[in-house]
């Protein structure tokens, strides 16, 4: 039996166009709104920043008084020694944090990978860091680099070291921060890494193993060029969350001791919210999306570059 | 089923009795007023002010909720309820740091324009003169209008082991000079730290912990800000001798990791018994006779900040101030008043120094309760309030005091010298009065 509804079998009345999907018109018609839409939402914001950056913003009898400013804050942000610390520092942080999670991320998921039992167990204990909520590893760490009780000192302490302030040295804060960052997303390197090795085609190693291919050579000629586009994602997904990098900075260091550990993300809430500056904080802003920008410019063109050779 | 079935005279009486509740339920409701909400920070006397707004609602039957928050999420909120075009927070506790943008920028409503008839407590402190503002002018004086009440007038004290002091034969320390070498005197570390400073940089740390040193020395950020003269003269010779003072203190008799310890650390140097002094806001006394958190209960003494022979100490205001947001409902802003001038009674500041907190009226003061071993900070606070000063009198303070934060922190990191730290410090602090249209001026830079 079949059963046929009444609009299935519905002509089209007679002089109107039934649309067809391959309709341009028709095409866009459809699709329109919801592009507005989001082009909405993605440059509006962006427009009423840049907007804001040429701005003064100040209060006055309950309602904001604007001050058009021109470049003006542009033009401070060159001697701003916050501003230029920030951008030195999260570079630092970013690359030295990223590295350093895709190293032991891969050096982890290989290991994984390669036992057969309690896999499971091993996934489950390294994934915990990246569960666990960022106010509580500012406490964890915070507590585990305390110069006068931390778990750190009292351990180097057993070996005849005396306490080190982790945290409020300026030779190590920076460093300890990266640490944290370390072990808080190297969980993140490890799953994609691991599922990358896991979905590496079996008889590439079989065939590599029986023309008497060593297991050094095996990684190095075998497992890391079929890795190469897992690493590149897992590498650019970290570095723009490094770059983001706040709560760490924040919960540990203040930014301090004086500029050691300011990152640019951390200049911003400063300008922007804790001295109310709102021109001068959208400026950074739109500068930090303008950096971001040449970054993603600069990784395509090199992309390009190294396809082209 | 039984029917209720009254007779006339019943009838009567119920009517009389329903018509005689009816007014006092009516009398009742003229007494209460609207529930309001208090935005307000997390901080070491925030459970007495629980307390204290647990008794107002018991003696009088309004409700009061009270939205905490972090030091900074409590401006954050504040700037947002305010800015809104109807208000969620009907009293702002405000910070030292940014009463004056609140005043300036029009969020707060003078508590005598909601009722005319309001009266501040003559007891009450007025700590500065920072409750008053006039608009027209732009200054902070008694000509001005009533803007809010006082809740906290926290100052730094000098806290000291009064058990070593007795045991060394110590002098309880007026100048610097005695401070210095009762420091050093008990300075063993890392058992005992002569002295904790608050060095870290923060949204209102090392500052803080500097202004007494600078203010005991005759120093000053500013010229004359209640004239309305914004010169930046921290950089000068009084501001060097503080600022030199103040790291080998730190060198010489404190904790080797100034540069990174905030208030935490020191209240938890204090209670653990590794700290001899540290100046710090008053309200973390309880926190020193609690045998459950502290391992020194009893020993602990207070004394105003020390100063320089011949001048008075000098105590930064750190204070909190309950204003009314412009943009709640007059019933609301009703309710506000109400609470603020229950707060002022003498009972109430008794109750809430019994809780912990720190009154804001010379009468609990004057009360017997100050001469009670318990409330022994009680004397030396009333002692030093009234040189307390108010380091920031303007809307862009929060901008200074970064510059402030950083810079102190740089110097006691060892990062740059004194001298360089208070030159950028000063210029830093010209560029931003300068901008804001401020009169103001530079000194010449300190040489190296």
């Amino acid at each position: 039996m079949s059963v046929t509804s009444a609009s299935m079998t519905a002509e089209a009345p007679a002089g109107v166009r039934r649309p067809r999907d391959d309709d341009p018109v028709w095409r866009w018609v459809a699709f329109g709104p919801a592009l507005l839409l989001m082009l909405a939402m993605g440059t509006l914001p962006l427009i009423n920043l840049v907007f804001t950056s040429f701005h003064d913003v100040a209060w006055s009898g309950g309602t904001a008084q604007w001050t058009f400013r021109g470049l003006d804050h542009y033009g401070e942000l060159s001697s701003d020694p916050l501003v230029s610390a920030g951008v030195v520092n999260t570079i630092v942080f970013a690359l030295g944090a990223v590295v350093g999670q895709l190293v032991l991320g891969f050096v982890l998921a290989l290991l994984v990978s390669r036992i057969d039992r309690g896999q499971v167990l091993f996934r489950a204990v390294f994934i915990l860091p990246i569960l666990i909520p960022g106010i509580v590893i500012g406490a964890i760490w915070k507590l585990m680099l305390n110069f006068d009780f931390g778990l750190i000192n009292q351990a180097i302490g057993l070996l005849g070291i005396g306490p080190h302030d982790w945290l409020g040295d300026a030779g190590t804060a920076l460093l300890s921060v990266i640490v944290v960052d370390i072990w808080h997303w190297t969980p993140f390197c490890f799953l994609l890494f691991l599922a990358g090795i896991e979905s590496l085609p079996g008889d590439v190693f079989e065939a590599s193993r029986i023309d008497g291919a060593s297991p050094w050579q095996e990684f190095w000629l075998i497992t890391v060029p079929l890795m190469i586009p897992t690493i590149a994602v897992t590498f650019a997904f970290r570095l723009v969350l490094a770059f983001k990098v706040f709560d760490e900075v924040y919960l540990l260091t203040g930014g301090g001791p004086g500029t050691a550990t300011e990152v640019i993300s951390f200049t911003l809430y400063q300008r922007f919210f804790t001295e109310d500056r709102v021109g001068y904080g959208a400026a950074i802003s739109v500068a930090v999306i303008f950096f971001i920008c040449l970054l993603l410019v600069a990784g395509l063109s090199m992309r390009r570059l190294g396809r082209a050779q | 089923m039984n029917r209720l079935k009254l007779n006339r005279r019943e009838a009567l009486v119920g009517i009389g009795a329903a018509a005689l509740a009816s007014r006092t339920g009516f009398a009742f409701a003229q007494a209460k007023v609207e529930p309001i909400t208090i935005v307000i920070n997390q901080s070491p006397w925030l459970a007495s002010f629980q307390t204290t707004v647990e008794l107002y609602e018991q003696e009088t039957g309004n409700q009061v909720n009270l939205d905490v928050n972090p030091f900074d999420g409590s401006l954050q909120k504040q700037r947002n309820s305010v800015r809104a075009a109807q208000g969620d927070y009907d009293i702002l506790i405000m910070n030292s740091g940014w009463f004056a943008e609140m005043y300036f920028g029009g969020f707060v409503t003078p508590i005598t324009d909601i009722d005319p008839s309001f009266k501040l407590d003559p007891d009450i402190f007025t700590l500065g003169d920072t409750v008053y503002f006039d608009p027209d002018k732009k200054t902070m004086t008694p000509q001005g209008k009533l803007m809010s009440m006082p809740i906290q007038p926290l100052i730094p004290l000098l806290f000291y082991r009064g058990d070593l002091y007795k045991e060394k034969g110590l002098k309880v320390p007026e100048t610097f000079e005695e401070l210095f070498a009762n420091a050093k005197a008990l300075h063993n570390p890392p058992q005992m730290y002569g002295i904790m400073q608050r060095g870290a940089r923060g949204p209102n740390t090392v500052s803080f912990d500097f202004y007494p040193y600078l203010f005991g020395m005759g120093g000053a950020v500013f010229k004359d800000q209640a004239a309305g003269d914004y010169s930046v003269v921290l950089n000068d010779d009084k501001g060097k001798e503080a600022l030199d003072y103040y790291l080998n203190l730190a060198k010489e008799a404190g904790h080797p990791k100034t540069a990174s310890i905030d208030q935490a650390e020191i209240i938890q140097g204090l209670t653990t018994g590794h700290a001899a002094h540290a100046s710090i806001v008053v309200a973390a006394w309880s926190q020193m006779d609690d045998p459950d958190k502290s391992v020194v209960a009893g020993k602990i003494d207070y004394a105003p900040t020390p100063h320089l022979p011949g001048l008075q100490p000098g105590p930064a205001l750190g204070h909190w101030l309950g204003g009314i947001s412009h943009n709640v409902s007059d019933d609301r802003k009703r309710a506000a008043v109400e609470f603020l001038r229950w707060f002022q009674t003498k009972a109430a500041q008794i109750a809430n120094a019994k809780a912990g907190g720190i009154p804001v009226s010379a009468a609990a003061y004057n009360d017997p309760m100050a001469d009670d071993p318990k409330y022994r900070w009680m004397k030396p606070l009333a002692a030093a309030l009234p040189h307390a000063i108010n380091p920031y009198a303007f809307p862009e303070a929060s901008e200074v005091i970064s510059v402030l934060e950083l810079g102190l922190n740089r110097a006691i990191a060892g990062e740059i010298s004194s001298a360089v730290a208070l030159n950028s410090m000063a210029d830093e602090i010209y560029k931003v009065m300068d901008k804001y249209k401020y009169r103001t001026a530079a000194l010449p830079a300190l040489k190296a």
